[in-house]
């Protein structure tokens, strides 16, 4: 015989209460498996990873200045550049609530030499044009229209860094290069 | 002596006439409310034979809007740009810039309509016309009668190409469907990229790559009071608006000036809009 809704056993207060303290134990340690806080805009957890790969690479292409900066030491472009960087990690980590604490090693590890080399501007435009195509894929994977929103005024600055970049470059004129992003965006 | 008076009336005072006027009022109330209704037109009258006002239809905003209104965008600065061809207000080697600039637009045109198109939507491919009116038309009488017709055109360029790259970013964060944000932002980066090139040409070597948003020393204006274009403005992308000066100065000592902006409900081109 089944039993009824009135012989069922019935939740009582300090039943409740010890569910809800295991409730929140157990999401303050996922948190904290995680390493990730709460996100401030409700973003899913997708949408998290999505935008934590856009920080990482932000961060690896400050970190690849400050390798370029090694070498021209003091340069005012280089500067500007890695501090733009670091501004957009920033902003993603505002937006989202994550933390700007890990960058992209495969990203830094490949360009690293590169950065520190003859060619380190020609590098320098290759980064922001992977960079901008990077983040216009992402826009066709976010959810959210915030997300987006932060995610596309970075593409929008890194577009023009790459013009500047030309410019210094010597190909101001190339339209190929100034006017065209032939980059291949990074897999998310 | 005594003076004459007129004769009272005993049966028609002002309290008499208050009260029947109630009275009146209240019957006239009550069989009004107990009436049938015979149907006829209840509108107010109207003197004159002018025609009565057209209802406009009601504009719904949404992706395939922004996407038409984009597309008539990309029409307007292709009619701006052409004219200034035309009147031949670019040097040489400015014109070839130009002249890429318009056939990336009318690419940029035909992207957007199969975008509007796959949404369900028509396409719009000709010039706002609103824009028209209030920017393109004033800005190119404005260059045609200049004291300096190339500085101003290389400006007028550039402050639209500029107007075009913060309009397409200002849509991506109203456009609900990912595909669209990320169609609007591939062409608007592309957009950047023009503004950046033109204002490198422009200013870059006197004034610079990064503007005051970046650089606290850089200046806004030339002395000549004319806004200088950054190829990086600021450390983000923005979508605010853009001041544009052109033409000769008028018996006062100015010139005209504009503030091109990003769409808004003004702007759009309707799905009850055609060309």
């Amino acid at each position: 015989m089944t039993s009824t809704r009135d012989d069922s056993p019935q939740l009582n207060e300090p039943d409740f209460r010890r569910k809800l303290l295991a409730g929140g134990s157990a999401a303050l340690a996922m948190t904290m498996i995680s390493g990730r806080a709460a996100s401030a805009a409700g973003l899913s957890s997708d949408e998290l990873d999505l935008l934590k790969f856009a920080q990482r690479i932000e961060l690896s292409l400050h970190d690849l200045y400050d390798e370029a900066l090694q070498v021209d030491k003091g340069s005012a472009a280089w500067t500007i550049m890695a501090d733009s960087h670091e501004s957009f990690a920033q902003a993603i980590a505002g937006f989202a609530g994550l933390s700007a604490n890990e960058r992209n090693e495969d990203v830094f590890q490949s360009y690293r030499a590169a950065m520190r080399g003859a060619d380190r501007a020609m590098t320098a435009y290759e980064l922001e044009s992977i960079a901008a195509a990077t983040h216009i894929e992402l826009l066709g994977k976010l959810s959210d229209a915030g997300s987006a929103e932060v995610i596309a005024s970075i593409a929008s600055v890194e577009s023009r860094h790459c013009v500047v970049l030309a410019d210094v470059l010597g190909s101001g004129s190339d339209v190929a290069m100034t006017l065209t992003n032939s980059a291949q965006p990074i897999e998310a | 002596m005594t003076t004459p008076t007129s004769p009272k009336s005993n049966d028609f005072d002002r309290r008499t006439l208050i009260r029947r006027g109630g009275l009146t009022l209240g019957l006239g109330a009550f069989l009004s409310a107990c009436a049938a209704d015979f149907g006829g037109d209840t509108a107010p009258g109207r003197v004159g034979l002018a025609q009565s006002e057209t209802e406009l239809p009601e504009g719904v905003v949404n992706d395939v809007v922004f996407l038409r209104t984009m597309q008539s965008l990309e029409h307007s600065l292709v009619e701006l740009l052409s004219a200034l061809v035309a009147s031949s207000h670019f040097s040489t080697a400015q014109q070839t810039y130009i002249e890429r600039f318009v056939s990336d637009h009318v690419a940029a045109s035909d992207v957007l309509g199969e975008h509007i198109v796959a949404a369900g939507g028509q396409p719009y491919a000709c010039e706002n016309e609103w824009v028209r009116n209030r920017f393109v038309n004033p800005v190119i009488a404005a260059v045609d009668s200049s004291d300096d017709s190339r500085r101003d055109a290389r400006n007028a360029a550039h402050a639209f190409e500029t107007m075009l790259a913060h309009s397409y970013q200002y849509l991506v964060g109203l456009a609900e469907t990912p595909a669209h944000r990320q169609g609007l932002m591939t062409l608007g980066a592309a957009a950047s990229r023009r503004s950046a090139l033109l204002a490198t040409q422009i200013s870059s070597g006197k004034y610079g790559y990064f503007g005051p948003g970046i650089s606290a020393g850089a200046a806004e204006t030339t002395d000549d009071g004319f806004p200088i274009g950054y190829a990086v403005p600021a450390t983000f992308g923005q979508v605010g608006q853009i001041l544009l000066v052109a033409g000769d100065v008028d018996d006062e000592g100015a010139r005209y000036s504009t503030l091109l902006q990003t769409p808004a409900e003004n702007t759009f081109v309707y799905e009850y809009m055609s060309c």
